[in-house]
């Protein structure tokens, strides 16, 4: 039996209906299309596949997507401004923060979830909040030098 | 002209019988086993003891036997 | 040297970051097609069984399932990368008579959804004859043994004897003599991207096109075709973005093979995922090995003879296993001068998944073993163990006879660098911590030409469009490592133009000349080189026809630099490149201008062209009440040549160190008679961010000719270094020896026991 779903995903009122066993990360992907949140170890513990829901980093694979009901969601195509790139995005791409580009999204996710609430986060507090991200390629300490010169940035814009 | 050292099994030819000896042990089909066998070796012996042992005793050991085994050929090489 | 280039030398962002930053970029991963059935395999549960029979009626008659089928279903036959060597092409699409591995496919099922084709694979029934299987090396090659190939008696794959010098002679001079032995384990791949593909087979034409996560769209092409018996014209193999491969993705798997052949069934597009416990218990690893090692020293510390003998464990089939064979001994030798050595090298066939290529291909065991051994012996003799291997540095001009010479050669300056770095960078140890030291060094690409193409290695194909816009072709593939960006900016540099106006069309067999793909960090010198080419001979004309336009004195030189083609003496006297790339064409009859670069090593040695190589030094600490170790600080000093992206150069380090951090620590897979025991990334750790040091990287650039603008390789080089500096540390710190990688908690505190006993010992015979 479907049930109607309906949230709110970068911004606009979307209304399917869906298997309610559906997890989250399938509607995104199947159902809207939206393929840059990926999904990558089938067990909950690499968080490929974060977003955003109602501001927080939330792993789209643990979550049905009948839970995100009335909710909203934010994924990775929805976090520049047109053709504008989000700082995050930009920062990124400048420190060489990523290199396959697959664990990327989840990681951009985290880290605006963690700037929401923490605008000048320490390398430790990077850390703490992306310690379950697996990255294979990077190492890592090109990704926490970029968030933080994202919290540069956002910071200077707001200025 | 030069004396080579033929294999007992197939056409390999070498100069020297420890060389010969690398050749044999490189092969992994059944009619170089038999061989072995025929004579009384035991591949899994010989490896066992080139590789977990330091010189090259597993070669040594079958290149004895190469030395009266294995036929003589003279071949011309420009 | 900095300041002869505009574009190269710069740190550059990623030419695909708008696309992998933004969800835009689409990997294979993403790709659905319209009517596209999903593949499924049936995998044995057995690591070694004969097949009885197949049914498959029950799984036919679930709604939705579109075909199934098993061995008798393929066309082809057997394929390999060893294609120089048809027997060793041992890999097969779907079982047929027997299994070898546990997780081995014997059938596939295509079906509308994801959840009707595993519904499905539960239905197709299998009956299995066991039969007795082999899990160690040394236990395959018993002449009792079963056999998990016909005609591969003692389960023996391949073997290797590289013997150069009088290591008899060697040893009996030196003063100083030591043997170890290890037992490495094996590493997982863990590509964050699974392998997949997908597949669509034009009925009509007779033609297959496959989207698949490859690291080469040329061996993929090359596996089909014998799997498939097509001709390799008419598979058109492409590349999306790939989400990592590290090595594991060189191998045509049953992913791609089993896509194609249920597309070319159902005549419908047809997409196969592997799982992440199908990637973990199916897919190829780093080898295990048991391994023994003598060095013969010298008073001083000069190396005299060093013998190494590894035995490994290849799991049921060949992949890039016998290169690795190869590679291990080769890489050990690196960057010392050892006048007298001897290498045995045998792999043996065991019924496990199969060992391949992983970064650092092949060397990553052997370097381990020879650099912890190098320390104890250091320590035996009174020798710094920084002082010991300066003592030993290959310098520019060195050659091991009959294997390999090195022209650029930077590790005598890195070396000389670190001794200077490290005063001042820690100038004082807490207690119970170490600094450890490791030599590394890596090929730029190889050689060796198993694959047996007949094609140039790396190809590139450029065109200059009216607008002075750029279109470049190559099948060169970017998984990850940067080289799309690479490419760019060595096709900008050479035509003097910027980054922006060079549009990359990569990895597409229909359009773009063979290049052999990402392995041995071969793309940056190898593709670069055939890039170079293509763009110099459009430079060419575009130079000849503005010194014709000039008309000044045949001696004076021209350069392509800035968008601008003028003279180098006289910058101002010249033209703007849009203006002569429109003349040039119009010149031309109306033909875009094209050129085309091919690169194919000649004169080389037997393995690569140029050599990355360098030092590392790693300061770690170790709890002696729990036995972790904590890896606190990095230093390396590089020599990769003329860096192209110092910021793409970076990552590849970064990446390298926490690969290798992973090896030394905490990543192995424990396998119970042919069953990994940790398929999932929450039980097979990976370093995690809180874990990973800080790296801080120093270049000494040197120029080596056979590299595009002086550069050679910086993926792999620094991953074989990471253990043995660690482990080595950890000697430093406490004197625990370990004969394995991975240090867990376990094995460090057992370790520091041994070697406190041993000390008591020791200082009990002196009284």
């Amino acid at each position: 039996m479907k049930q109607e779903l309906k949230f709110k995903v970068n911004g606009e009122e979307r209304e399917l209906w869906i298997d309610p066993k559906t997890l989250l990360v399938e509607v995104l992907r199947e159902e809207l299309g939206l393929t840059g949140t990926h999904w990558s170890c089938d067990t909950g513990a690499c968080c490929c596949c974060t977003v955003n829901v109602d501001g927080m980093a939330v792993k789209s694979c643990s979550m049905l997507a009948m839970q995100a009901y009335g909710r909203e969601v934010t994924t990775i195509e929805g976090l520049a401004d047109g053709p504008t790139l989000h700082p995050l995005q930009q920062a990124f791409i400048d420190n060489w923060a990523f290199q396959c580009g697959f664990c990327t999204s989840g990681q951009i996710m985290a880290a605006n979830a963690l700037l929401n609430e923490n605008p000048s986060p320490t390398r430790e507090q990077i850390q703490l909040q992306l310690d379950g991200h697996i990255c294979r390629c990077t190492g890592y300490n090109m990704i926490q030098e970029a968030i933080q010169d994202a919290a540069k940035r956002l910071q200077k814009s707001k200025v | 002209m030069a004396d080579w050292y033929k294999c007992p099994v197939c056409r390999k030819l070498s100069l020297e019988h420890q060389d010969l000896a690398r050749h044999y042990l490189g092969q992994t089909d059944k009619k170089h086993k038999d061989w072995l066998k025929s004579k009384n070796l035991s591949y899994s012996h010989l490896i066992t003891m080139q590789v977990t042992e330091f010189g090259n005793k597993g070669y040594d050991a079958l290149a004895k036997v190469l030395e009266k085994e294995a036929a003589v050929v003279q071949v011309d090489v420009k | 040297m900095e300041t002869k280039y505009s574009v190269i030398g710069k740190p550059t962002g990623n030419v695909d970051g708008m696309a992998k930053t933004t969800g835009e970029g689409k990997y294979t991963f993403d790709m659905y097609l319209p009517n596209m059935l999903y593949g499924k395999h049936v995998r044995s549960p057995y690591p070694h069984a004969k097949i009885i029979s197949i049914d498959a009626s029950e799984a036919l008659k679930l709604p939705g399932v579109k075909a199934v089928i098993t061995g008798k279903d393929v066309p082809g036959g057997k394929w390999g990368l060893w294609r120089r060597f048809r027997e060793l092409c041992d890999q097969i699409a779907l079982a047929d008579d027997k299994v070898r591995f546990i997780g081995e496919p014997v059938a596939a099922v295509a079906a509308t959804t994801k959840d009707i084709a595993a519904k499905a694979v539960e239905l197709v029934k299998v009956e299995y004859e066991i039969l007795p299987g082999v899990f160690d090396p040394l236990e395959a090659i018993k002449d009792d043994a079963p056999l998990i190939h016909e005609d591969f008696e003692n389960n023996i794959n391949a073997t290797r004897h590289i013997e150069w010098g009088n290591v008899d002679e060697g040893f009996k001079q030196a003063d100083y003599v030591r043997e170890d032995k290890f037992t490495l384990f094996p590493q997982a791949v863990v590509s964050m991207e699974v392998h997949n593909s997908l597949a669509s087979y034009d009925k009509g034409t007779g033609k297959l096109t496959i989207w698949s996560s490859t690291q080469s769209p040329y061996y993929l092409q090359l596996g089909l075709a014998d799997a498939l018996k097509m001709r390799e014209g008419d598979i058109r193999v492409i590349k999306p973005h790939v989400g990592g491969g590290y090595g594991g993705k060189n191998s045509t798997m049953p992913d791609a093979t089993t896509a194609a052949l249920l597309s070319m069934k159902t005549g419908r597009p047809v997409k196969v995922v592997f799982n992440r416990e199908e990637e973990f218990t199916t897919t190829e690893h780093r080898m295990g090995l048991h391994l023994a090692i003598k060095i013969g020293l010298k008073k001083d510390g000069t190396i005299l003879a060093r013998e190494c003998k590894i035995i490994t464990d290849g799991g049921a089939y060949t992949g890039l296993g016998a290169t690795a064979l190869y590679l291990a001994g080769i890489f050990q030798t690196f960057p010392y001068k050892i006048p007298n050595w001897r290498y045995d090298a045998f792999r043996t066939y065991t019924n496990k998944v199969w060992a391949t290529s992983v970064r650092g291909f092949g060397a990553v065991p052997t370097v381990y073993a020879a650099e912890v051994q190098l320390d104890r012996a250091a320590k035996e003799m009174g020798i710094d163990p920084l002082a010991i291997r300066r003592k030993n540095l290959m310098e520019p001009g060195y050659e091991a006879p009959g294997q390999y010479k090195v022209e650029s050669c930077g590790i005598v300056p890195c070396v000389d660098k670190m001794a200077e770095r490290i005063k001042e960078k820690w100038p004082k140890l807490e207690k119970d911590e170490g600094i450890g030291y490791a030599g590394f060094a890596y090929m730029s690409g190889g050689i060796f030409n198993w694959i047996d193409t007949p094609y140039a290695y790396s190809g590139a194909r450029v065109q200059v469009n009216i607008d002075g816009s750029v279109d470049l072709f190559t099948q060169a593939a970017d998984i990850g490592q940067g080289h799309n960006t690479v490419a760019v900016m060595i096709c900008a540099e050479e035509l003097g133009i910027g980054i922006e106006d060079i549009r990359l069309h990569p990895g597409d067999t229909a359009t773009a000349p063979v290049d052999l793909g990402a392995w041995g960090s071969r793309e940056t010198l190898m593709n670069g080189n055939a890039i170079k080419m293509a763009a110099g001979q459009v430079k060419q004309k575009l130079v000849d026809l503005a010194r014709a336009k000039l008309g000044e004195n045949i001696a004076y030189d021209l350069v392509c630099r800035e968008k601008r083609i003028y003279l180098e003496l006289r910058p101002e006297r010249g033209y703007s490149y849009y203006e002569m790339v429109e003349a040039a064409i119009k010149l031309n009859d109306g033909e875009p201008l094209i050129g085309t670069g091919h690169y194919t090593p000649h004169n080389k040695g037997m393995i690569s062209p140029a050599y990355g190589m360098g030092i590392m030094a790693m300061k770690a600490k170790v709890d002696r009440e729990t036995g972790l170790v904590e890896a606190k600080d990095v230093l390396i000093v590089h020599d990769c040549g003329q860096v192209i992206n110092p910021l793409g150069a970076r990552g590849q380090v970064e990446g390298s160190v926490h690969m290798g951090l992973g090896y030394a620590l905490t990543e192995e897979m424990p396998n119970d008679n042919g069953l990994v025991l940790n398929p999932s990334i929450n039980d097979y750790k990976i370093i995690r961010q809180r874990d990973m040091p800080q790296i801080e990287l120093l270049d000494v650039p040197t120029y080596d000719p056979s590299g595009p603008f002086g550069a050679k390789e910086a993926a792999e080089a620094t991953i074989s270094p990471t253990a043995p500096a660690l482990a080595n540390a950890v000697f430093d710190a406490c004197g625990a020896e370990f004969d394995s990688n991975c240090l867990k908690p376990e094995r460090v505190l057992k370790a520091i026991r041994e070697a406190e006993k041993n000390q008591k010992n020791k200082a009990k015979a002196k009284k």
